[in-house]
């Protein structure tokens, strides 16, 4: 299968879930006071908010809008 | 900042959950540019603003301290005995109370705050995935650099005879300024049990 044929709106989705899990984590690490909270931040919020940044950015290259007259699903 | 920093985090959460809900509003120009905005810059913003309040965060005496392995070291700076160094530099405010561990064992070089950093990773790895060396050492031994960083300069440090008539070796680190028979009493966490402590407010 394509990565274009994934379609924008899937891409977003994914982006945000990854978004809203490391924000997520990350407000974790900030109220959590010990050294581990930053290894928790450093390599589990920054690695999933990264990741949903890039996908993001993936489905401005790779995704492909909707066809004009097709029905958005949501 | 960290007010700053909350606030972007909720409007990064509440725009990332617009767009997991209802991904098809991106067909609008308008909610395109607020997709570049939630979903890019603000994450972004959220990482850079999240380490740089884990980086004060961590220079905090507490923080040091909530190691298991350092909590003597955290008491040893209540001796109450001006002959030990720490203690000595902690209770006269000589270095800021808050952030008293950092401001001795800070590398003060450019690169410094990263390796820092790095070895604060080795010591957590040492901590709870193998163990953390009895006595704990300074990797390179304790730098002169570090006592010199406030110290040199200082009209009573300058003035003084001993330190003067010895400056280039202790500028070069060839010899320790907690060398036996000058500066020596430092944190001496093993005989902690017997010791006396200072109670602020007392």
């Amino acid at each position: 299968m394509k990565i274009s044929a994934l379609g924008i709106e899937n891409f977003l989705r994914v982006s945000s879930v990854l978004i809203i899990l490391g924000l997520v984590v990350e407000i974790i690490s900030l109220l959590w006071f010990h050294p581990l909270s930053f290894v928790l931040f450093a390599f589990v919020a920054i690695t999933l908010i990264g990741l949903g940044i890039l996908v993001y950015l993936a489905s401005l290259v790779f995704a492909t809008e909707p066809k004009t007259g097709e029905k958005h699903p949501a | 900042m960290v007010g700053l920093l909350i606030s972007q985090i909720v409007l990064s959460l509440v725009l990332a959950v617009i767009f997991l809900i209802r991904p098809s509003v991106t067909a609008n120009v308008g909610w395109k540019i607020v997709a570049f905005i939630g979903l890019c810059i603000l994450p972004a913003m959220c990482i850079v603003g999240g380490m740089n309040t884990h980086i004060v965060r961590s220079e905090q005496r507490r923080f040091c301290i909530s190691c298991h392995a350092m909590e003597p070291y955290g008491r040893s700076l209540y001796l109450d005995d001006s002959k030990f160094l720490p203690a000595q530099h902690f209770q006269n405010h000589r270095v800021p109370p808050d952030t008293a561990c950092e401001s001795c064992h800070a590398d003060y070089s450019i690169y410094g705050p990263f390796k820092d950093k790095a070895r604060g990773l080795t010591r957590i790895f040492m901590q709870y995935v193998s163990s953390p060396p009895n006595p704990i050492t300074i990797p390179g031994g304790y730098s002169n650099l570090q006592c010199l960083h406030c110290h040199e300069g200082a009209r009573s440090f300058m003035e003084n005879p001993v330190h003067s008539a010895m400056m280039s070796t202790l500028t070069s680190n060839q010899m320790s300024c907690l060398t036996s028979g000058c500066h020596d009493s430092v944190h001496d966490v093993n005989d902690l049990k017997t010791a006396k402590f200072w109670s602020p407010g007392q």
